[in-house]
Order: C-alpha cells, then structure tokens, then sequence
C-alpha cells in the first residue's frame, strides 16, 4: 500500500549500474542462505519487491496442468506416502488414462493441503497456524516472487531450528496466481479454511475487477471449499470489509458466521495479530474489521 | 473488391455467409438468397472523412481525456485481461461508444467483421457478434433466407463467443474480461426476462449480486425474520447500491446478468446436456487452459468441475451431436483431447500436429481455429432422407494458415477421433470456416477461404489492397467413394451496390485483413516477467 511509492522513488533514484549490484547482492545473500543449510532467519530486506503485481498479466508462473499433476512432495517432504504402486496405477487409469503422463505422476502425500492463506505476504498467518493446526497440511499463496522466496526461506529456517520439535513440518508456500489458478493446485472440496488476510484494496471502481473477492471469485472459493468451510477475512479498510461482506454475504453459496463463533474461534485471534498487515496496522493504532462465511451446501439441481 | 466470406452458419436448408460486418444467404444449391448489410452509416463516411475524424476526436477528448489516451484505452481492451501489462487499465476503463458519425479507420479492429454466428435450435432466430463494436445482433429468420434485424446490444466488453441455451430464451456471452453476461434473445418490454431470471438465480437463497440492471432483491424487510437474514438482505442491497452506481457510469441499458467469470480471457462458450440428469450446464474454455463445467440458470454459481490437462491455450470447443457427454477442444496444443465432460475425465488425445506435418514437415506448432461436428445423415437409393443415422460423427477441423480440412470420424461405441482424410485447399489457400450440407444424393463440405492466402511468405509486409480476382471465397468439396473432393461449383454472391461497400471507398489491405481473420496463434502466451 504505501511501500508502492516508496519503492517508485527508490527505483528512479537508481542508476541501471547500482540496481544490478543491488539485486547482484540480494541474490548472492539468498544463495548464501540456501547454501548453508543455515538455521539463520532470512531478513525482509534481501526480498524487496514492488507492492503489487497485477494478476491480469502473463507472469513466468509454473503451475500444474490438474492437481493431480502437482508434486507436493518437495514441500512436505515429512508428509510423503510410502508408495504403493497399485494405488498409483488406479489414479491414472482415473484421472488421466494416457501414457505420458505416468512419467510425470508425482509422489503422494499422506494426507491432502486442506488450509490455504491466499497472498499469504511474508508468512506471518503460516508461521504461527502451523503450531495451532499441528494435524493439517497448510499453504501459503502468494503472487511476488521475492516475497514467496522469503517465506520458502523463513519456513526452511524455522523447520531447521525446530528440528527436534518438529515444527513447522505442515507449512509450506507456493508462488501462485490465485485468482486465476486455484483449480490447478486443488481439487474440489479439498479445503477446509481459507484465510484472506488484509487483500490489497484497489480503492478505484476501475480497479476493483483486480480486487480479490467477487461475485464470480467467490464461486471458485466454493468450489475448492467443502460443504461448512470456512472462508475468513481480515481488513483494515472499512469500504474493502463491506465489499467482502457484501459479495460473500449475497453468493448464495455462503452465508455469515455469527459473532459468537467467530470470536470462539482460535484461527480468528491469531489473524488478528500475527500477519505482518495485522501488526503493522496495531502499531498504527488502526481498526480491524474482521468477517467469517460458511460454505453452504449446493442446492439441489433443479 | 472482394473480400472472402470468412463465417457459415448453415440453418434449415438456408446458408448464412458472413462478409466483413454483412450476412449473405444462399439456399441449398448455393443460389444467392438476400443480404444483410452492416449499417454504412455507422461504418464510415465516403467524403469529409478527414473532417469528421478530426471532429470525432475533439467530441472524444472531452469525453475520456485525449486521442492518444483513448486509442490506449482500445488497445489494452483488445489485448484482454491475460496479455501484457496495460490489461488492468482496460478492465475498467470507460468504453467507447460506438460512433455516430463518420469514422477514420486508424486501427484494423475498427473494421466491422462478423465474429460469430449462432442460431437457435428451432432456426427461427440468427445471432451475429461483431468483435469491433462489441455488439450482439438478434435477427428474425422467416425460414427462406431472410433477416429482419432484431435488436443490437453493445457488451461491456468485447464478446468472444456466444452460445443460446437449449430453451432459446437466453443468449449467453462469453468476452475478453473472462465475464459470460445472460441477456434474453427477445428483449421483453416490461423486464419479464429479468424478473424471471434473477428470480430463479437467487431461489437457492436469498440473493445473488450477480443480477444486475432490473435486478431486485428478492426478500424485503416484510418477509426477513431472522437477524442473519436481514443482514443478509441490507447487505446484499448494499453490493446492488455499488452496482447500480457502476453501471450507471458505463453499463448498458438492456437486460443483463453477470452468470459467472474466469480471471482469465474466455476464448469459448458452450451448453451441454448432461446425459445423467437432463440438465444443462455452461462450458467456457479460457486462454489459460482451464474447461470449466458451471450450472446453467438459475444456478451458475455453482461450478461443477474442470476438465483440465491442456498445456497451452484452448481455442474452440464442441460437443457432437448425438454425443452429448462428449467434448472436444483444441487450441495451442499438438492434439485434439477428447473429455466426458460430466465426469471431467479425458478420454483421448488426437495427434494433429502429426497430420499437419504430413502436408508440412517443418511445422512445429498449430493453433486449432474450428471444431465441426455434424451427423452424416443416411440417404437411401431412392433418395429420401432416412431417418436412421449413421454410426459414427463426422469432425472437421481448421487449423489456423494451414491449407486444408482435417476430417476425423467418431464411432459411436468410441471415444477416439479416426483420422479419416486430410482434404488439401486448391491454390493453397487458407480455410477460415466449414459447414456441412445434408444435401442429397450425397453431401457437401462448404468451406470459406481466404483467396488472398495463395503464397505463404511474401503477403505480410505487402500493403496491396485485398484480392481483386475472381478467386472464389466459397469452396465445395463433394463425397465421392468416401473421400472428400474440390468441385467446380461457382458461388455467384451478390455484387456490392456501388457507393454503398465500404470496401471500395476504404480498401482493406492485405495486411489488415490478415491482422482480422488470423487472431489465434497470439492467444499463445510469451513469458513476460516484472522481474
Ligand atoms: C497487503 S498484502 C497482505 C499479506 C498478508 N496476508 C498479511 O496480512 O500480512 C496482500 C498480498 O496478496 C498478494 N496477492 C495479490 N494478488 C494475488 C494473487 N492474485 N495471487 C496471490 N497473491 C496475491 C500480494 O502480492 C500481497 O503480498
């Protein structure tokens, strides 16, 4: 939000020559870190990045062609199923009868994503979900690749320090367009909660088309959610609260989760203060409007 | 001047051949039936052109800043929401209202071309999308060849293909923005459309915001009870209130609902019939390889599944006939996949790289244009029709600059398109579009070609007006021992009436027109990164 213009005049302070050392050093730093195995603590400002990718464009975006297709494997390497190889031949046969693309089935886990924080930042939702969901595989999405390499770094650290405790073995991240890939990466109804945490606000009416929550978005969520899922928002803007309440509010495949459980509801304390929007809005002394919606059951085709 | 038919639609006996923004009939021996001309008015102005461009401009500085800006405006809303940068720009920026008065040709999309036509299944009824003014147009059909034009309703964004639902009421479009609008066929004077359509929308609950214009909320403060509900209730007035403020600003003023949207570009629409429930669905294809299955109205909210597995963009879709849980796409890939689309499984892939490679060994990618998919009909030695069909699916296939027709056959018990004959173009000339004729005693394949298409490299930079020969643009390839053949048929279209083309006081150039008839291949994606 403000970083944006921060980062404009940062950019054209630059001559060409300073910003390729620049990005020369974050990259030897990144490398660095990678390389030895280290349990130090990545720090933001080797991941600096622009505040806003827009989701309209053809970004270099690796993503499967079906879910079935993705390899969680190399995220949750604690979590890989033991392969039995006649389970696999089924699946194929299944989901995708061709020859070509037994060669490219990746390995499976032991159990499937079911918690996903879409532009998820700098992982501060993920960090502190994986200890309060100890039993569920969680992902972070995020669109910036910088940022998306910070957390990778954050989690590879955090996992490292906690070896023995084993923490932090159910968090991972991806770099995803979410608005246009979710059905890529996950099946329908694979999901339980989705957490979307201070969204950017493009206050502009012409901007709102980008904004993350819509009419027609919010069909894609039901759709990833199974029946009594729970979507959960979070904003310190008070027109992007109503824009999100109203559009969840009016899909007929949510409705509200009232004030009660919202507040019973431990995943809500800690959005409210461990994402980095989140303390950076405490520290400002700003209002957070907070909202929670239940994936209905469809309706009966009529 | 002749520009090629470059779109058929066959309804009844009745052939429909689209010519830049114009629909020409002709009956089954191809004898020239009557014409619908696109308005010369709106499309250009013979004299004062400079004038009345230079007047344009000035009357579209004050309304949405300066030309340049406004020509930017155009272009970020043809390259759609997944291409390049400027795209979010284009999401919501103000639209350009068609003109009224003359109009300078500065960009080749300015050029009226028909993109598409559709017609309903009782044939009454011929739908025609324009690409350059975003405009769908509804035409009453007697039957014999002749269009009364209906109604002309201009998108809030350019439509990229149509389709009708099975009960003809509802034209459902698919545009550039990734949005599919639902607008009745018939607009109905008091709303009836509307009222019953967002009615049924949102019986499911309480209310969608997708519904827009005369859309209104379905409970009121009499009929709420509960806290939630009337939450509920003031919240879904609120998205309306917001809504109605945008459409307002840069709506349309016709009976329209938002039914449902990709992030990405939607490149193809189509209604299926589930074989296992009766029921339709809404089948869109986007540039970023996702088939998506949704319910159709009252409930597209609901999305059903995906059939997924395309590596690059899809073009085109098709459910054959008398297969109505088969779906067959194409786009950037090498193949052709074969899907049950009620189940989200593929069930095949086709080679056609390798085909088109027979014809060209040094192709190294396609862009699949066309999908045709039609049902031979038995003729028996006497002639009549009879009513048996036979046991397979004829599917035709264009492929974009590639000169020939790739003819496949589908077997009833099967679910793997048989490459059948690959039919080469006479003077290698590119097909734009096929259409079968059930005609007896054998059918015929009618195919638009592109005369200009003759040599392959040295037409790009050429800035020669269009084709002046005789080159004709309609093609028929007659059935002789189950192979498909060129005939010598002549199709005698009608002259253009002198004054009134707008082809002769604005020649189109080579160049142009390539740039109008061949869009596919750019919807492949190039890497582009911010980093
Ligand atoms: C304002 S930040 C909030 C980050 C984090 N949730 C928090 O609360 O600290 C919004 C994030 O969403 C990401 N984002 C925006 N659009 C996205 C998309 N289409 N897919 C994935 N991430 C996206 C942005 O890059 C940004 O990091």
């Amino acid at each position: 939000m403000g970083r944006s213009k921060h980062n404009k005049r940062e950019a054209t302070a630059d001559t060409a020559g300073d910003k390729k050392n620049k990005r020369q050093k974050r990259e030897d730093y990144r490398t660095a870190l990678r390389e030895n195995g280290s349990t130090e603590l990545p720090r933001k400002k080797h991941y600096r990045q622009r505040a806003h990718a827009n989701p309209f464009s053809d970004h270099k975006l690796i993503y499967p062609p079906h879910p079935e297709l993705m390899n969680w494997s190399s995220m949750y390497p604690h979590y890989v199923a033991e392969e039995g190889p006649a389970d696999q031949a089924q699946t194929d046969a299944e989901v995708l009868p061709d020859r070509d693309s037994e060669v490219l089935k990746p390995k499976k886990l032991t159990q499937d994503v079911e918690v996903a924080d879409i532009g998820c930042g700098f992982g501060g939702l993920l960090v502190a979900l994986a200890p309060a969901l100890p039993d569920k595989l969680i992902l972070g999405l995020e669109i910036r690749v910088s940022v998306t390499q910070f957390v990778e770094d954050r989690i590879k650290a955090l996992r490292a320090q906690n070896e023995e405790q084993k923490l932090y073995r159910n968090i991972a991240v991806l770099r995803a367009n979410t608005m246009k890939f979710m059905p890529n990466f996950f099946t329908k109804g694979q999901l339980s909660k989705i957490f979307i945490c201070f969204p950017d606000p493009h206050f502009k009416a012409r901007k709102h088309k980008q904004r993350i929550v819509s009419t027609t978005l919010n069909s894609e969520y039901a759709y990833v959610l199974q029946p009594s899922g729970i979507v959960y928002t979070i904003t310190d803007v008070p027109d992007l609260h109503e824009w999100m309440v109203g559009h969840f509010e009016a899909h007929p495949s949510f409705e509200r989760v009232s004030e009660e459980e919202q507040e019973a509801d431990p995943c809500v304390t800690i959005m409210r203060t461990e994402t980095e929007e989140g303390k950076k809005v405490e520290r400002n002394q700003g209002k957070k409007y907070v909202a929670l919606y239940r994936r209905l059951e469809d309706p009966p085709h009529e | 001047m002749s520009l090629p038919y470059h779109i058929l639609k066959v309804c009844g006996g009745v052939v429909f051949a689209a010519r830049a923004g114009s629909i020409y009939s002709f009956n089954s021996d191809l004898e020239y039936i009557s014409a619908w001309e696109y308005p010369v008015k709106q499309q250009q102005q013979t004299k004062g052109q400079e004038a009345s461009a230079t007047e344009q401009q000035k009357e579209s500085s004050a309304a949405d800043g300066p030309p340049t800006k406004r020509r930017k405006v155009e272009s970020s809303q043809e390259a759609a929401p997944s291409n390049g940068s400027g795209d979010a720009e284009g999401a919501g920026a103000p639209e350009t209202k068609p003109k009224k008065k003359g109009k300078s040709y500065t960009t080749p999309t300015d050029r009226a071309f028909v993109q598409g036509l559709y017609s309903t299944t009782d044939g009454r009824h011929l739908v025609a999308i324009t690409g350059s003014d975003k405009t769908i147009r509804v035409f009453e059909h007697d039957g014999a060849g002749n269009l009364r034009l209906l109604s002309e309703r201009q998108m809030p964004k350019r439509p990229c293909d149509i389709a009708i639902t099975p009960d003809n009421r509802t034209i459902l479009s698919a545009d550039k923005f990734g949005d599919v609008y639902g607008l009745p066929l018939i607009e109905s004077e008091d709303g009836q459309w509307s009222k019953e359509t967002s009615a049924a929308q949102q019986k499911s609950r309480s209310a969608t915001p997708a519904a827009s214009q005369a859309y209104k909320p379905q409970a009121n403060e009499f009929t709420v009870h509960t806290v939630r509900n009337r939450k509920a209730l003031e919240n879904q007035k609120l998205v309306l209130e917001q809504r109605a403020k945008e459409e307002k600003a840069e709506g349309p003023q016709f009976e329209h609902i938002l039914l449902l949207g990709h992030v990405s570009m939607l490149t193809a629409i189509a209604v299926g019939t589930s074989p296992k429930n009766n029921k339709p669905y809404i089948i869109t294809a986007d540039r970023d390889e996702h088939i998506r299955i949704t319910r159709s109205i009252p409930q597209t909210h609901v999305i059903e599944g995906f059939c997924l597995g395309h590596d690059e963009f899809i073009s085109t879709i098709c459910i054959p006939p008398l297969r109505p849980d088969l779906l067959i796409s194409g786009g950037g890939d090498d193949e052709l996949y074969v899907w049950n689309w009620v189940s989200n499984q593929r069930l095949s892939k086709t080679d056609l790289l390798k085909e088109a490679q027979k014809l060209a060994p040094e192709m190294a990618k396609l862009a699949v244009t066309r999908i045709f998919a039609t049902r031979p009909k038995q003729i028996n030695k006497k002639g009549d029709e009879n009513n048996k069909s036979d046991d397979h699916t004829l599917v035709f296939v264009i492929c974009e600059r590639i000169p020939a027709i790739f003819c496949f056959q589908l077997k009833d018990s099967e679910t793997t398109l048989q490459h059948a004959q690959t039919i080469p173009l006479p003077n290698g000339n590119n097909p734009l579009d096929v259409e079968y004729l059930h005609s007896s005693p054998s059918p015929r394949l009618l195919v638009a070609v592109d005369p200009n298409s003759i040599t392959t490299s040295s037409t790009e930079n050429t800035t020669e007006p269009a084709a002046t020969t005789t080159t004709p643009s309609l093609r028929v390839f007659s059935l002789e021992q189950g192979q498909w053949h060129p005939t010598e048929q002549v199709i005698k279209g009608p002259e253009p009436s002198t004054g009134s083309s707008p082809e002769e006081s604005n020649p189109i150039t080579v160049q142009e027109l390539q740039k109008i008839l061949y869009t596919t291949e750019s919807l492949r994606k190039t890497a582009t990164d911010f980093e």
